[in-house]
């Protein structure tokens, strides 16, 4: 088990650069997802933390090692791939096997442990089929039990579930997540999905453009977002971001209007969440878009000004579209982003 | 109203008509050469052809008894052989290089490997021979066999990179992280992945060495390192002149192998032809 530091990282591909001056500290045995778009560099990190490749500045340090230079087959480091990456012409035991056979632990012990990490993904009588005899759960299932059986200090996932279909993906989500519980492996897994992020991780990375926007746990990440990145990236639907001016505690938009700090001033944009708009009141007055019951829920989209506001509303609500209709704002769950996208906060 | 519409069995037998007539016409020159080859030397040299001839055993004794034939084949299986495990050999890593690595002039190199085929074989045939006499390797099986592997190496790795190409670059990663080194990846993971380009890449190596004349006559000056492509050229049919049925027969004899390997690549032949320009 170990722990990770990323000092200072950097991968640059000629003038193009895909992570940039990145810090990161992983503490043993946590469970740490990089979360971003497509682009944003969380799979170089992992690559570079893999050893797959290296980085062009920086310093890596696993277990207290320092391994920015030294090749994956030397770092004991175990990684799950999202097309499986499973040896074609070997079964299932000979795939889990391979890294046992590399790494030159003695032959006696092989098929216990094969076994036993078999029996972990609930595989135990799949083990002498070749992989293409499987379904696309079960191949990601057979790559995981290859990851555990040699018990390496970090695991790396990089979209493991992104090939699987919504409802095998939750509950393969569930097993990975026991599974890291069970054996306390530091694990470094990378997703775009923020579903995956928030009900995996620890603590949450979100990258963007090759760089950290935000550290934090799920909670932090989702009720504190430092600027609008963060904020527009996470929730489902994601937060409601309306620009307009401060002045004089008043935040005026289009449609909108609604009290703020005496310190926000100037050319800002307003956050809320569409679980922190209500019916009813006076901070948004529009027209109704559409309405879209969801079963357990009903979202709203109103139209103010030229601006849509999504909200959470009652599970019953219903309405034609184009009625007038009015929406408050939970006044204690409004955020304000200066026009650098950065979260304004009062002084402490 | 629209014409009557075919049923589905109509149409297949259509198909069965036209496919069967067009095999026939590639088939026919094959069968009368077999036809020619077990009648009557007699038969062969009438004035109007003879459609149903009688059947003759006299051109394959002939062969048996006046003709070192098993040599030849024997020097054309060792050297055909013995080019295709030496094009293997070289062929496989350089591939996995030029498909894998990063390196500088990776593309100019892989490019100047497939050149080396398009030169006409007769430009190099002289220096070629001198080559060998001053290797004192003229007259000799072994020096076909490496003349053969040189002139298939830049196919052999073409169409082998073209199908290590296809393979997906985290299978290695996989086997990377999980301890393994280039050369056990490149002996569990890659050669076993590719292996249906590589047993192509080593019959279409096999066809053009069997098929091989050109420097074959020019190394092999006696029957000592005779293959089957060059005998059957300076086969006549022995001390009577010219005995069309043996010839027929040798011909038939010597085309036999050449239809087993395509028989047995038949399902990838075209995709090593073809060598990665549509990937599969």
């Amino acid at each position: 088990m170990a722990s990770i530091h990323l000092q200072n990282i950097e991968k640059k591909y000629g003038a193009f650069v895909g992570v940039q001056n990145m810090s990161l500290e992983i503490a043993d045995e946590e469970f740490l997802v990089l979360l971003g778009p497509s682009g944003c560099g969380k799979t170089t990190t992992m690559r570079m933390i893999a050893g797959l490749e290296l980085p062009t500045g920086g310093k890596i340090v696993i277990g207290g090692e320092e391994m920015t230079e030294i090749d994956a087959r030397d770092r004991d480091v175990a990684m799950v791939f999202q097309g499986y990456a499973l040896y074609p012409n070997m079964s299932i035991y000979e795939n889990i096997r391979f890294p046992l056979r590399m790494r030159g632990i003695p032959k006696a012990e092989h098929d216990a442990r094969i076994r036993q990490a078999a029996d972990m993904v609930e595989l135990g009588s799949f083990l002498d089929r070749k992989p293409g005899a499987l379904s696309g759960g079960q191949r990601q299932r057979a790559a995981l039990a290859r990851a555990v059986v040699r018990q390496p200090q970090v695991f790396l996932m990089d979209e493991p579930l992104s090939n699987l279909d919504a409802k095998l993906r939750q509950s393969m989500r569930v097993q990975i997540k026991h599974m890291q519980r069970q054996l306390k492996v530091t694990t470094v897994y990378v997703t775009h999905d923020q579903i995956e992020a928030m009900t995996l991780a620890d603590r949450i990375v979100i990258m963007n453009k090759g760089a950290i926007q935000q550290v934090g746990t799920p909670d932090q990440i989702y009720s504190d977002p430092a600027n609008t990145f963060v904020a527009g990236f996470i929730g489902s639907p994601p937060m409601n971001l309306i620009e307009g001016v401060a002045q004089n505690g008043r935040f005026v938009a289009p449609g909108v209007t609604a009290a703020c700090p005496g310190y926000v001033q100037g050319r800002v944009t307003l956050g809320v969440r569409p679980e922190d708009c209500h019916v009813g009141g006076d901070n948004v007055q529009g027209m109704v878009y559409g309405v879209e019951p969801t079963g357990d829920t009903t979202y709203l989209t109103v139209l103010a000004g030229t601006k849509k506001i999504e909200v959470k509303a009652a599970r019953e609500y219903r309405s034609d579209i184009d009625v007038p209709i009015s929406i408050t704002f939970d006044p204690a769950h409004l955020y304000f982003f200066g026009e650098d996208g950065q979260r304004i906060r009062g002084a402490a | 109203m629209a014409k009557a519409r075919k049923s589905r069995g109509e149409s297949m037998l259509l198909r069965y008509l036209v496919l069967g007539g067009w095999a026939l016409v590639c088939l026919l020159p094959i069968l009368w050469f077999l036809s020619i080859g077990f009648r009557p030397r007699t038969e062969v040299i009438t004035p109007q052809p003879i459609y149903w001839p009688t059947f003759s055993l006299d051109a394959w004794h002939l062969l048996m008894s006046d003709w070192p034939i098993a040599k030849y084949l024997r020097n054309s299986v060792i050297a055909v052989a013995g080019s295709v495990v030496i094009d293997l050999m070289l062929a496989i890593p350089a591939a996995y290089a030029l498909a894998r690595y990063e390196f500088k002039g990776r593309e100019d190199i892989g490019f100047y490997i497939l050149s080396t085929r398009m030169m006409a074989p007769a430009i190099v045939a002289v220096p070629i021979f001198f080559l060998f006499k001053t290797l004192g390797l003229l007259d000799s099986v072994w020096a076909l066999m490496l003349i053969y592997a040189a002139i298939n190496l830049s196919l052999v790795t073409w169409i082998i990179r073209s199908y290590m190409l296809d393979i997906p670059k985290e299978l290695e990663d996989a086997a990377r992280t999980d301890g393994a080194g280039d050369l056990t990846i490149l002996r569990e993971i890659i050669v076993p992945a590719c292996l249906p380009g590589i047993i192509t890449a080593a019959v279409i190596a096999a066809i053009f060495a069997i098929n091989e004349f050109l420097f074959t006559l020019l190394i092999a000056s006696t029957s000592n390192a005779y293959t089957m492509s060059v005998a059957l050229a300076n086969f006549t049919g022995g001390s009577d002149g010219i005995i069309y049925n043996a010839i027929a027969l040798v011909s038939f004899i010597a085309f036999v192998p050449i239809l087993i390997l395509v028989i047995l690549i038949q399902k990838h032949l075209s995709r090593g032809l073809t060598m990665g320009a549509v990937k599969g």
